[in-house]
């Protein structure tokens, strides 16, 4: 791959400019949608902006933003509530959809069927699914803790309210609407999987179980490291779920970073604040990023 | 031929889910649609009470977006704009939003200077900043200008809170709503208890009347967001205190307002499970649904007890007046809404706007507004003998706004950030996660980091 790259590139500046000419259109759409907006809030963020100021001044205080961010508890704990967040929703979402994904890979036609169904949830909007589970989590009123009632479980003030189930209420929700993506994923995994691995393991007498762990797992690692990352910055970036169900609630316990970020910018319109809250999201991001490409891509080597 | 399948499969999954995912916003406009039918049939009776207006439309096919909170008030909306159209020929487009996304949008359409929205309704907690900011077009010199005609002496003088900042008037009077106590009458009846008169006896009303098996709570309250810190601050008013220091600077964290929050706290105890995490709809539903004998709050949703549709306890509700703390001078919670006017919108369009103003708080389509599910702001609405005749309860209302306070949650700008930090940790209190006094020196520390 790295090869490929450097080739491209060669052929990329020793060539007459055409190649250049084909590629600018693209150039230039990175460079209006994520370069330079990625500097415009960069830029900000160095600055004491308000909205709300009827002056709009714009003072300059360098890292103070940042600083203010790295002493401030709620951003601390709403650091704290994304990783759980992330952790929870990342790893049930990977065993379940390992799983059916195995489970499902059968050509027959009752996992074909299921196979469909079971992409409806990844494509309704996240807001509505949170509404939605907001009504079924409903104690009041909702029909999941009406039968947990039946079977004997008392929720206490609701899965949304309660300070032990709130998080794993809200995974829940999120575990439902995305593992059939990572489902999909790994089962376009194990399908382009070769099958002479196999055979040769038949021959060699090797269990079922042994050649899962020992041919199907290390074949199936780039779309592990797929879905990993995909999921990863997916989760870090949650917000319509959490809106539209706990509101960061109870108290601050499932306050996410990308939900505190929209209650400073678009709640407060404290922009420079913002701006830096979302600059260190994305640091964290591609520092998680980076180290999940160089674990796995060393092992394959 | 198995690939074929699949593709097949797909292609049906994918058109239900088109299907399904297009209702969303066919579904949100559905609501807007049965009003502009009913017009017409509406327009007829109407036309009889309004006095002829044939003279001019000076305004005739400016085009005016309203964004509008949905509360009860949009009915009375819905039904007025029509009449308003046939009478001017000035167009009306409502944006219906609930309460955040309506605070969200407006301010950014204020700050980009956008003016996607001529005319909103702002909540009595939002004068202040949108006065201070200019965001609102101050209305004095239009009330100057046509005194005579809007008979502004017949307006409550509490309702001026409705969008008076520093002297000016930042959003005209739509609807006042009165802090009053909702219970059912059958179940005090029943219990033997009398319509508690102070803070101490709804505790103990509340108590009494919370059944074992969770078959009845003693009373409805708000716990989340938005909605639970204007309910803290609600509490807070009944019991005499107050969450700004000597010098008008915010201070929450006093042992006094930490008591109240046990308080609070304790009134939770005898409500339904989920309250803690209650905005003001999933209130309403409980109380209507019949589970809870008491529900203090905005005198707005009285009528609606008495429709069977929404409705399980016709006929069984009665309202009284807030109960205070003991011992203290009575004082009633004020709040509602204001109508304010874009400052960044066209001259003309700001004048179609005030016509829309003066035409909907003017006295006679005041009484049509009231039937139509709107909230009070002039004396003579509140006093008229034919409306007190359909709604007994006005004058409980009229006398809960002469003794009106529109200020126990403090109008001033920073006012946002206030309720936002009261919002998260009185939830945090009240589902566990923090003491009352460990609640409200974070809410008092998150309030002073955030102020300009």
């Amino acid at each position: 791959m790295t090869q490929s790259f450097t080739k491209t590139m060669r052929r990329f500046i020793t060539n007459d400019g055409s190649y250049l000419l084909l590629a600018l259109p693209l150039l230039i759409f990175v460079v209006v949608i994520a370069i330079y907006p990625l500097f415009f809030s960069f830029r900000i963020s160095l600055f004491d902006y308000r909205l709300t100021d009827p002056n709009q001044t714009q003072t300059f205080v360098g890292f103070g933003n940042y600083l203010r961010a790295f002493t401030d508890e709620v951003i601390t704990n709403s650091v704290k509530a994304t990783l759980v967040y992330v952790a929870g929703t990342v790893v049930v979402e990977i065993l379940l959809g390992l799983g059916m994904a195995l489970l499902l890979s059968a050509e027959t036609r009752i996992a074909q069927i299921i196979r469909s169904f079971l992409l409806i949830p990844m494509a309704l909007p996240p807001l509505v699914v949170g509404l939605v589970w907001k009504s079924l989590y409903n104690v009041d009123f909702g029909i999941i803790p009406y039968y947990l009632a039946q079977l004997g479980i008392d929720l206490g003030r609701g899965p949304l309210s309660e300070l032990h189930l709130a998080m794993p209420s809200i995974i829940l929700v999120d575990v439902w609407e995305w593992t059939p993506l990572v489902m999909i994923l790994f089962l376009a995994g194990i399908k382009s999987l070769p099958t002479e691995p196999y055979e040769a393991a038949t021959v060699d007498g090797a269990s079922r179980l042994q050649s899962f762990w020992y041919l199907t797992l290390p074949l199936l690692k780039p779309t592990f490291l797929v879905v990993l990352l995909l999921r990863t910055m997916q989760s870090f970036k949650v917000f319509d779920t959490i809106y539209a169900t706990t509101a960061g609630g109870p108290g601050t316990l499932t306050t996410v970073l990308n939900y505190q970020i929209y209650k400073v910018g678009l709640t407060f319109f404290d922009m420079g604040y913002a701006a830096a809250l979302a600059n260190i999201l994305l640091v964290i991001v591609a520092i998680l990023s980076i180290l999940y490409i160089m674990v796995l891509e060393r092992q394959q080597l | 031929m198995q690939k074929m399948k699949v593709a097949l499969y797909l292609v049906l999954a994918l058109t239900l889910l088109v299907g399904m995912v297009g209702c969303g916003p066919a579904a949100t406009e559905a609501p807007a649609e049965p009003p502009a039918e009913e017009a017409p049939t509406a327009v007829p009776p109407e036309a009889t009470t309004a006095p002829p207006m044939e003279e001019a439309k000076p305004y005739e096919g400016v085009e005016l977006s309203l964004a509008s909170m949905t509360d009860q008030y949009v009915a009375a909306f819905r039904y007025l704009i029509p009449v308003f159209e046939e009478e001017t020929g000035i167009k009306v487009v409502m944006d219906e939003l609930g309460y955040v996304d309506l605070r969200t949008k407006t301010v950014a359409d204020f700050v980009g200077d956008t003016a996607q929205y001529d005319l909103m309704t702002v909540d009595i907690v939002w004068s202040g900043e949108y006065g201070a900011n200019g965001y609102t077009l101050a209305l004095d010199d239009f009330m100057a200008r046509d005194a005579e005609e809007m008979n502004l002496d017949d307006i409550m003088p509490v309702a001026w809170t409705l969008g008076e900042w520093e002297g000016k008037h930042y959003a005209f009077p739509l609807a006042g709503y009165a802090n009053v106590l909702n219970y059912r009458a059958d179940l005090l009846a029943e219990a033997g208890i009398e319509p508690p008169a102070t803070q101490e006896e709804l505790l103990a009303a509340a108590q009494a009347l919370t059944k074992e098996d969770g078959s009845q709570y003693g009373i409805a309250l708000l716990g989340a967001g938005s909605a639970g810190a204007q309910d803290f601050m609600a509490f807070v008013q009944q019991h005499g205190g107050t969450i700004l220091d000597a010098d008008g600077n915010v201070k929450v964290n006093t042992p006094e307002n930490v008591a109240i929050l046990e308080f609070f706290g304790s009134l939770f105890d005898y409500a339904p499970p989920g309250a803690a995490d209650y905005w003001w709809d999933q209130r309403e539903s409980a109380f209507r649904d019949g589970i809870v004998a008491m529900m203090e709050g905005w005198s707005i949703a009285r009528a609606g007890y008495e429709n069977p549709e929404i409705s399980n306890i016709v006929g069984l509700v009665d309202i009284t007046k807030a109960p205070v703390s003991e011992g203290m001078e009575p004082q009633y919670g004020f709040g509602g809404w204001g109508i304010g006017i874009n400052a960044d919108s066209d001259p003309v369009k700001q004048e179609a706007a005030w016509e829309f103003i003066k035409w909907v708080t003017s006295e006679e389509v005041q009484k049509e507004w009231l039937r139509h599910d709107g909230a009070p702001i002039r004396r003579s609405t509140l006093t008229d003998p034919e409306l007190v005749a359909e709604y007994p309860w006005l004058p409980l209302m009229l006398e809960s706004f002469e003794k009106g306070n529109g200020d126990y949650r403090p109008r001033f700008p920073q006012y946002s950030i206030v309720e936002d930090a009261l919002g998260t940790y009185v939830n945090a209190f009240l589902t566990g996660q923090e003491t009352a006094q460990d609640a409200l020196d974070k809410a008092q520390t998150q309030i002073e980091a955030n102020m300009p």
